[in-house]
């Protein structure tokens, strides 16, 4: 950094305009680019939750400035009128078990696919790679008839009930695998053997050896793709419109989608901007807390 | 979870070698019964005529493929995604090559990092909720326009808002391909960057003759990944064109995914073999341009010695 400004005189061609473009113009122009998004990014988390404290025509008369009186019961308008509470329920059930489920599927299959020497172990990372590349749209359909058939199924056969919920759980889980055998798989490589081989050595059992020394060990990386499938998982919308769209049953996002459908007639503008709180705060939390985490995990087993 | 017994026996392997199916098939029966047989089950439906679970399938062959081609909704859906795709990826590459000219040295770097990635983890649909509400015929936006003596435009009608859709992604995804370069930009030595100044290269010139060079590899994948995304853009767009469009997303803002949603779940009966060959027609599209930007992006790789 010290080097540029302290860049002996005259040691370099001196090409004035190339030197005012590389060294200045673009630089200086691109940083405060960069600043003005971040402060815009900024302004705009904070200015959501200040939105969500006024009555519904101060946001639309003041709609940048403070609350003048903090009206919570937005809050609680929303909670109700769109069946957030519900929601918020639904949401923090398939997310968290959801997120788990993942990981307890996908962390044993990285271990074995990262330590084995079995020549399969090569293709068979490959073909759960494959699914990172195959867009959701092609599982749509088959989505939508796995949920009616299964429904039927299960309340004609087996159990006499069913609930779309479940079967949203069952697909944001299988859908979320590819990725995260993924990352763990490479996760697991870089990972050293020496513990686990004197686990066994010790006379402990591959399960053993598995939940006592591999998965402590390789906890930073399970804890990553935990999250990133909780933001993913909090987040995703287009299955849920597929398969259990309707306002008992689905989660955050389809929920303030469907508030904001309704704004033409409800116009609850501040209870709206409580939905976007609702959905939006706990991730800017979750980011705050382990941002250096997620931003790695999204972007580890790619960049590398 | 007991070993299977035959490795026990016949040969001395190491215990987790002995644990390899038990571990892998759990996840391996799931992948494969819920992801990849379903899109073998797609492709056999889209062959097929079928208002869904119940009523009569009867077989149409590749006339459903045909009838996509002739269809002008889901040509013009296409053409949309492809728009978004070319258009929306300059701008964010555009975006992240400046940016990897300065974020090395900036001060407050690693703030604007992650504040920038931001967007990344925020529900589209809350994005397109409270931009909507700047964006609203009476918005905000509208209003500032009017000092500036500019009338108010309708960002959110048909004709505008597939331009804020791009923009909206834009804005949300970038940070992540900032991240992804920036993560190969670190791992490049300082003193490179050193030689460089001495010898009189510029801010610019280091980037385009160091960086870029440098992390043509992972831009190579950055390339594939948004190209693989920006097929798949759904939520956006729903979250646009709820607030100025109320009923279906206009033709003009319908990407490709957008489209297929409509035709399966919003019209009375729904056409899933029609929904399926959609499917099927992104899925072979998305391996072309796999292929396509790969072929586009190779070069030799450049390394330090």
């Amino acid at each position: 950094m010290t080097a540029v400004t302290a860049r002996p005189r005259g040691t370099a061609p001196s090409r004035p305009l190339a030197r005012l473009l590389g060294d200045v113009l673009v630089p200086r122009l691109t940083a405060i680019a960069l600043w003005a998004w971040v402060v815009f990014n900024l302004l705009l988390v904070a200015w959501v939750g200040l939105q969500s404290l006024k009555d519904s025509g101060q946001v639309w008369t003041d709609p940048f400035g403070l609350p003048a009186d903090p009206a919570w019961h937005n809050y609680s308008s929303a909670w109700q009128a769109a069946q957030f509470s519900s929601a918020a329920l639904n949401s923090l059930v398939i997310t968290g078990l959801g997120a788990f489920l993942i990981v307890a599927f996908s962390a044993p299959a990285a271990y074995a696919l990262s330590r084995s020497e079995r020549r399969l172990a090569g293709p068979l990372t490959g073909y759960f790679a494959m699914g990172l590349s195959i867009p959701v749209q092609t599982l749509a359909v088959p989505i939508v008839v796995a949920k009616l058939s299964l429904y039927t199924f299960m309340e004609d056969w087996v159990t006499g009930w069913w609930d779309d919920r479940i079967t949203l759980l069952i697909f944001e889980v299988a859908l979320s695998l590819p990725f995260s055998v993924f990352v763990l798989t490479g996760y697991m490589r870089s990972l050293p053997h020496e513990v686990e081989e004197a686990a066994e050595i010790d006379g402990c059992g591959p399960l053993r050896t598995f939940l006592r020394v591999v998965l402590p060990l390789a906890r930073p990386g399970l804890v990553t793709v935990l999250v990133l499938n909780v933001i993913g998982l909090w987040n995703s919308t287009l299955l849920v419109l597929l398969i259990a769209p309707t306002p008992d049953q689905r989660t955050l996002p389809a929920a303030l989608l469907g508030l904001y459908s309704s704004m033409q007639y409800s116009s609850d503008w501040g209870g709206l901007f409580a939905g976007i709180v609702i959905l939006v705060y706990p991730m800017v939390v979750l980011y705050l807390w382990l941002g250096r985490r997620i931003v790695e995990g999204m972007t580890a087993g790619i960049g590398k | 979870m007991a070993p299977p017994r035959e490795a026990r026996g016949t040969r001395l392997r190491p215990a987790r070698e002995r644990a390899f199916w038990p571990f892998l098939l759990p996840a391996l029966l799931v992948y494969t019964l819920l992801f990849v047989l379903p899109s073998f089950y797609g492709l056999w439906v889209s062959l097929h005529s079928w208002a869904g679970p119940g009523s009569e399938m009867t077989w149409r062959g590749l006339d459903n493929y045909l009838a996509l081609l002739r269809s002008e909704a889901f040509l013009r859906s296409f053409v949309n995604t492809f728009v978004l795709a070319v258009a929306g990826g300059g701008l964010v590459f555009g975006a992240t090559f400046l940016s990897m000219v300065v974020l090395r040295h900036l001060k407050g770097r690693a703030f604007i990092r992650s504040v920038v990635f931001l967007p990344m983890i925020v529900s589209a649909i809350a994005v397109g909720a409270a931009v909507g509400f700047l964006l609203n015929p009476k918005g905000v936006v509208n209003d500032a326009l009017g000092w500036l003596g500019v009338d108010a435009q309708p960002w959110l009608g048909p004709d505008l808002v597939f331009k804020c859709v791009i923009g909206g992604l834009v804005w949300s995804t970038t940070g992540f391909y900032i991240a992804l370069m920036m993560s190969a930009v670190d791992s490049i030595p300082a003193h490179v960057y050193e030689d460089a100044t001495l010898a009189g290269a510029t801010r610019w010139e280091q980037f385009r003759h160091i960086t870029l060079p440098l992390t043509w590899d992972v831009f190579a994948v950055a390339a594939v990944l948004w190209v693989v995304n920006s097929l798949k853009v759904f939520e956006i767009v729903i979250a646009f064109t709820t607030g100025g469009t109320p009923g279906t997303p206009p033709l003009q803002a319908r990407t490709a995914a957008v489209q297929q949603y409509v035709s399966v779940s919003m019209n009375g009966v729904p056409e899933l073999g029609a929904g399926a060959a959609m499917g099927m027609v992104v899925l072979l599209v998305t391996a072309v341009l796999i292929v396509l930007v790969r072929r586009v992006t190779r070069r030799d790789r450049v390394e330090l010695s």
